[in-house]
């Protein structure tokens, strides 16, 4: 194999100048100069509600207010998959602290003193805050216009219900599976909701000029279907894609809280009451909370069935996700969940019924690790306690079930070339799992945990990347891409892609966050799906390039095109050692002939990619027939934990985590996705816990009460593991892992938390509090 | 308003501030100092981390007018002269990934090795515990501060 | 970000001046120290004063210093200057001690002790240390100076016994004159930084006597005179520190609120007792003077 310059090597971060240095500009650090207005948001102060009248004279009476907008101004609805939203609230208000009417003013100060004006008259209706509730006969119906909401053609709403969307899954006969099962476990777990936090704000700042002309600057994981949201929901006033342009300065972190549109449909909107203003939208902790996604809640009853020795014969998974006010996002998560909730295993016997249902709590919608995280929480605590049941080792149970290249997904698809299996054995060898590490102490007790992971990029079929690549006189690129780089390296990975190919030096190579006018389509930065996805543009971009750039040789030098390579910069020929063309002397000018004409022009190459294999045309009773994944990654980890047993406090020594990227085009950076996802997963499952009260409001949402990991809350020693099994159509053979790396933090913990204690958790978060709470009703128990 | 008069990064500047402007917002909005963020408002997350006088604190919580007459350094002021050793480090490891969390931790970083050039694991974690980061997992960062603390 | 008030802004150059700028505006005046606190307060709009007396001009108050047999903290001593002062580590180690779990060192820098206890929220982490040192408040205004045992400084969370046209000018905590030992634990979600859900300061002197007292478990921390008596009766030992922990049931009556659960509180407390009270013996032993 051709030895790799630019691609598998730990580079250092294109954007990491900026970073160190704080030269790095985020939405709010852009300048507008004193034309800039600020709009401040009316929240709602219930659950659910009618609202009867909005009176907003007060606050036209404070000086430097311009106006106030409500719901009656933006009469539109918008959405990714379902279109159930609104920009602000129409007649109905469904969670709370949605947005009711905005504020626009000379100063945020201003802003601020009129919104607590603005007096709102409601009529508060009956709510519904949890997903059981919401499904009972004669449950108030949060959207009694269900039936009329677009939406994609593979989800299947149930009008007239609190029922978004149900995503069926049938495979074999699960009756039959259960009947040959030698033990069967049945339980239910709960996963709560929970918040990205990154820790950047959401901003976005809008200005619709005179010329009918509407720039957003946003913060945002989505610039181009931002872009495609804002025209379809304003194309009321004759707004056309091309009249929309999104700009993305860097993301102070995404986490999927940043994907599809939010808030920044508010400040698009306003932005056309203020005509030839720019207007500020800067949302606050607080709002980031409750008022953009939250990661959904779940309550998963889980069955599966098992030969003694162990095989999976059958699995019945049923999901029932608080999906809160409005899901158009957030119905795909459950749509994902629903299509691979058996777990990176083998089953022949699947029934999944996934239900995405609504409630009165804020939106539900994308997550890093989209719905995965939730389900794994269940499945990989079920195998855990299913193997000491059957007295196998845990590993060893994972090692016969789990999944190969070949083997049938729940829909029906063949299962990717992965390594699964070699995961699971670095991990286990790392972790020394056949040892007994002792406590350090009498008041403690050390556990052990282990978990599989995978998950599918969930996105349309028709998802597509695409890329230009400039070349500069000096043989500099620029590399026009539509990703985002939210912290994972996106631009850095894009530009060893294009370096490989070009044998051009990554610092030779500019690639910047965004411009939708100027950089080409990219459908959205999640999914972990930009590497590869992204990637392959980048990469047919290249070749592209490379292409013209070898013709051009071959036809003013007169030598053969296939006997052309790039090397240092330099048209290089294989047969003719003395042949060198540096690409500064011809990739803009072209190339003199001896007639003093020159041929060629600048070199520009073009990429797209689509995965044309794709497709969500399946039966909907059984999910069967289509090939809506394009691809699973895969991975396994392990713990190490010690628990003070007087205070339930956990402490995490060690964690392995192996995952199988297909190719490390930057290991750094990979490493960097392991170590921050593990902390992050550790997080939800022993920090994170977010509280709502009788009316629905949330009580916590701030870092003093809503607790993140500081320095001081990380495992004593992080090991991450790379598996390079690759993925036929990556680019290099990689496939994404950002996400996954948080995926099988929380049933790891839940495990060792067992294997210390003997207490199984099946409700998220495992709090010092609860652990220790357990442990003392566990006594009572026992003196009984 | 009121106008103050205090260093920042070095040079003397003047600015008209009301009472009620935090620091935070006149770095940020009317001298155009931009490398302090706001990442919570309320002294939990540290981003908003400057120096003054010499010491790490929260622009978020200090009224501008309190800063008459004393002495700032922001991120800006400590790469005048291309990067430290610290930032240095930081980039060889790839230690940050959105970046947003960087300009207060590397603040609060330097303030510790200000006042103990040679910090424990511990001491480190401690200097940066009220820095919150969501990306890294925090050990790069923590590695790039021992790297350089260890050294001559 | 922006506070959407309006206010003044006075920094007095002498104790003088501050108190004729209390007595003038009395409770439509906050003094402001650190202003970690006030910041949140007025970013929220809790209390919106009239006018902020700024008091770091004030030199004199920024002193850790001994003086008649009593180490004196001035109102702008931060917990970062408590934590590098030897003073406070030789004579009030138990607020060295917390004063290392307030926050973070960001905030630390600028919080004063003195301001911890004017906030007076219950979970504040200064006053169970300065409660078992029998620390005093010291006030000042036009009409004179008061000294208030911090046993009854607290009123309720949040307000204190300080007058509308007062400061507080430093506490004063007496100089133990024979050999002791304390300890404070703090329950905190997790390691880092975090408002103490509950926490417990110990003091035990070398002739047995102990004091002990118990903070967030209540709308005021307090001590608890039921133990101290209990040891002074029985004298500390392992099984006296268990006996002890036992009463601490009919003592406190925490709450449930955002942050714990009262059965989770109250079994803290009692873990956090009992490892204070260890630590405190082991440390009492390693004593020299």
């Amino acid at each position: 194999m051709e030895e790799l310059k630019f691609v598998g090597h730990p580079a250092v971060r294109i954007d990491g100048k900026e970073k160190v240095t704080g030269a790095a500009v985020y939405t709010d650090d852009l300048e507008f100069g004193p034309d800039l207005l600020y709009a401040e948001i009316v929240e709602g102060p219930h659950a659910h509600a009618m609202i009867r009248a909005i009176d907003a004279s007060e606050a036209m009476k404070v000086p430097g207010v311009i106006c106030v907008v409500t719901g009656k101004d933006f009469p539109y609805n918008f959405g990714l998959y379902m279109k159930d939203r609104f920009i602000f609230a129409q007649d109905r208000v469904r969670f709370f602290g949605e947005q009711i009417a905005a504020v626009v003013a000379r100063t945020p100060q201003a802003a601020k003193k009129a919104a607590r004006l603005v007096q709102v008259n409601y009529s508060p209706l009956p709510k519904v805050v949890s997903p059981l509730e919401a499904l009972r006969e004669g449950a108030d119906l949060i959207h009694p216009d269900l039936k009329h909401y677009e939406h994609v053609p593979w989800f299947f709403p149930k009008p007239d219900t609190n029922i978004a969307h149900h995503r069926k899954v049938r495979k074999g006969n699960v009756e039959q599976g259960f009947a040959e099962a030698d033990y069967i476990l049945e339980d239910t777990y709960e996963v709560p909701r929970y918040a990205h936090c990154a820790i950047e704000y959401h901003a976005a700042v809008a200005k619709y000029d005179h010329s009918g002309r509407l720039t957003v600057w946003a913060s945002s994981q989505s610039p181009h279907t931002q872009r495609n949201l804002f025209a379809i929901a304003l194309a009321p006033l004759g707004i056309r894609h091309n009249d929309v342009r999104v700009i993305a300065p860097h993301v102070g972190g995404g986490f999927g809280s940043k994907a599809g549109v939010t808030m920044e449909i508010i400040a698009a909107a306003i932005a056309t009451k203020v005509k030839g203003h720019p207007v500020k939208v800067l949302w606050n902790r607080e709002r980031e909370f409750y008022n953009t996604y939250q990661r959904l809640g779940v309550v998963a009853k889980l069955k599966i069935g098992v030969k003694s020795d162990g095989r999976i014969t059958a699995l019945h998974h049923s999901l029932f996700w608080d999906a809160g006010a409005y899901v158009e996002y957030g119905a795909n998560v459950v749509n994902a969940v629903g299509l691979s909730a058996i777990g990176p295993y083998r089953v022949d016997n699947a029934s999944i019924d996934s239900y995405c249902i609504y409630t009165n709590l804020p939106p539900g919608g994308p997550y890093r690790g989209f719905g995965y995280s939730e389900f794994l929480f269940g499945l990989e605590s079920h195998m855990e306690r299913m193997a000491k049941h059957l007295g196998i080792d845990p590993v060893e149970m994972r090692r016969r079930n789990a999944i190969r290249a070949g083997d049938i997904t729940a829909y029906g698809a063949k299962m990717n070339p992965n390594g699964l299996h070699q995961a699971i054995d670095a991990v286990a060898k790392e972790i020394k799992w056949h040892e007994t590490p002792s406590p350090s102490g009498p008041d403690m007790a050390i556990g052990k945990g282990f978990s599989l992971f995978w998950k599918a990029p969930a996105m349309p079929p028709n998802t597509s990347s695409s890329c230009f690549l400039k070349f500069n006189e000096d043989a500099s690129i620029n590399l026009l891409v539509s990703g985002m780089d939210l912290g994972q390296g996106f631009l850095t990975v894009m530009a060893q892609i294009a370096a490989e190919i070009l044998s051009v030096p990554i610092s030779k190579i500019r690639t910047e966050n965004p411009d939708t006018d100027r950089n080409p389509y990219e459908w959205q930065t999640v999914a972990s799906h930009v590497t590869w996805g992204c990637g392959n543009a980048v990469k047919r971009a290249a070749l592209d390039a490379r292409e013209q750039i070898f013709s051009l040789a071959a036809r003013t030098h007169d030598v053969p095109k296939d006997l052309l390579y790039l090397e240092d910069e330099v048209v290089k020929c294989k047969r003719r050692p003395g042949f060198a063309l540096p690409l500064k002397d011809f990739v803009i000018h072209g190339i003199q002939m001896e007639d003093g004409t020159f041929k060629g022009g600048p070199i520009m190459g073009r990429g797209v990619f689509m995965p044309e294999y794709a497709s969500t045309k399946a039966d909907p009773e059984t999910s069967q027939g289509g090939h809506p994944n394009v691809h699973y990654t895969v991975g396994a980890a392990a713990a190490i934990i010690e628990i003070d047993k007087q205070t339930g406090r956990v402490q995490v020594k060690k964690v392995v985590e192996a995952v199988d990227c297909g190719k490390a085009i930057n290991p750094s950076l990979v490493k960097g996705q392991i170590t921050g996802g593990i902390l992050q997963g550790i997080s939800t499952v022993l920090y994170e816990e977010m509280k709502f009260d009788h009316r629905g409001k949330m009580l916590n949402p701030n870092f003093t009460d809503y607790k993140i990991p500081t320095a001081l809350d990380i495992p004593d020693e992080v090991i991450p593991l790379i598996i390079e099994v690759p993925e036929p159509d990556g680019p290099y053979g990689a496939r994404g892992m950002g996400e996954h790396t948080m995926l099988p933090v929380a049933p790891m913990i839940a495990n060792a938390i067992e294997d210390a204690l003997g207490i199984r958790m099946k409700s998220m978060p495992i709090t010092a509090e609860k652990i220790c709470l357990a442990m003392t009703g566990l006594k009572k128990q026992q003196e009984k | 308003m009121k106008k103050i008069s205090f260093t920042l990064n070095g040079e003397l500047r003047q600015v008209d501030v009301a009472p009620n402007e935090i620091l935070l917002e006149v770095l940020r909005y009317k001298i155009g100092v931009k490398s302090p963020k706001c990442g919570c408002d309320t002294g939990d997350c540290g981003a908003c981390t400057v120096i003054l006088n010499g010491k790490a604190v929260r622009s978020c919580l200090i009224f501008a007018i309190e800063i008459n007459g004393q002495e700032i350094v922001t991120l800006e002021g400590l790469s005048k002269d291309g990067l430290t050793p610290l930032q240095k480090a930081l980039l060889d490891r790839n230690a940050f990934q959105c970046g947003y969390c960087a300009p207060g931790m590397i603040l609060s970083a330097t303030c510790l090795m200000s006042g103990n050039p040679h910090p424990s694991e511990e001491e480190i974690k401690e200097s940066i515990a009220g820095n919150l980061c969501r990306c890294t997992g925090y050990q790069p960062v923590i590695d790039a501060i021992s790297e350089v603390t260890k050294k001559h | 970000m922006a506070i959407p008030f309006e206010f003044g802004y006075e920094k007095p150059a002498t104790i003088a001046d501050a108190l004729h700028l209390l007595d003038k505006w009395g409770r439509n005046a906050r003094i402001l120290a650190g202003g970690t606190d006030l910041a949140n307060e007025l970013k929220q709009g809790f209390r919106v004063p009239e006018l902020l007396v700024d008091i770091k001009g004030l030199d004199a108050l920024e002193k850790i210093k001994v003086l008649d047999d009593a180490l004196h903290i001035g109102a702008l001593v931060t917990f970062d200057m408590v934590r590098n002062s030897q003073l406070v580590r030789d004579h009030a180690y138990i607020l060295y001690e917390a004063a290392g779990l307030v926050a973070s060192s960001g905030v630390r820098n600028r919080a004063t002790v003195v301001g911890n206890i004017c906030s007076a929220v219950a979970c504040m982490d200064s006053a169970a240390p300065l409660l078992v040192h029998d620390a005093v408040v010291h006030t000042a205004s036009l009409e004179g100076e008061r000294e208030v045992p911090v046993q009854d400084w607290f009123v309720d969370n949040r307000k204190t016994l300080v007058g509308e046209k007062e400061m507080v000018s430093h506490v004063s905590i007496p100089l133990p004159k024979i050999k002791h030992a304390g300890a404070y634990q703090k329950m905190m979600r997790y390691t880092g930084e975090d408002l103490a859900a509950a926490n417990v300061g110990v003091l035990l002197m070398e002739d047995g006597a102990c004091r002990v007292a118990f903070g967030s478990v209540g709308p005021i921390p307090r001590r608890s005179p039921e133990i101290e008596l209990f040891f002074e009766k029985n004298g500390v030992n392992a099984r006296h520190i268990d006996q002890a922990k036992d009463m601490i049931g009919g003592i406190i009556s925490p709450i449930t609120d955002v942050r714990a659960t009262k059965e989770y509180r109250m079994h803290m407390t009692k873990v956090m007792f009992v490892r204070a009270m260890h630590a405190a013996v082991e440390r009492l032993k390693k004593q020299k003077i």
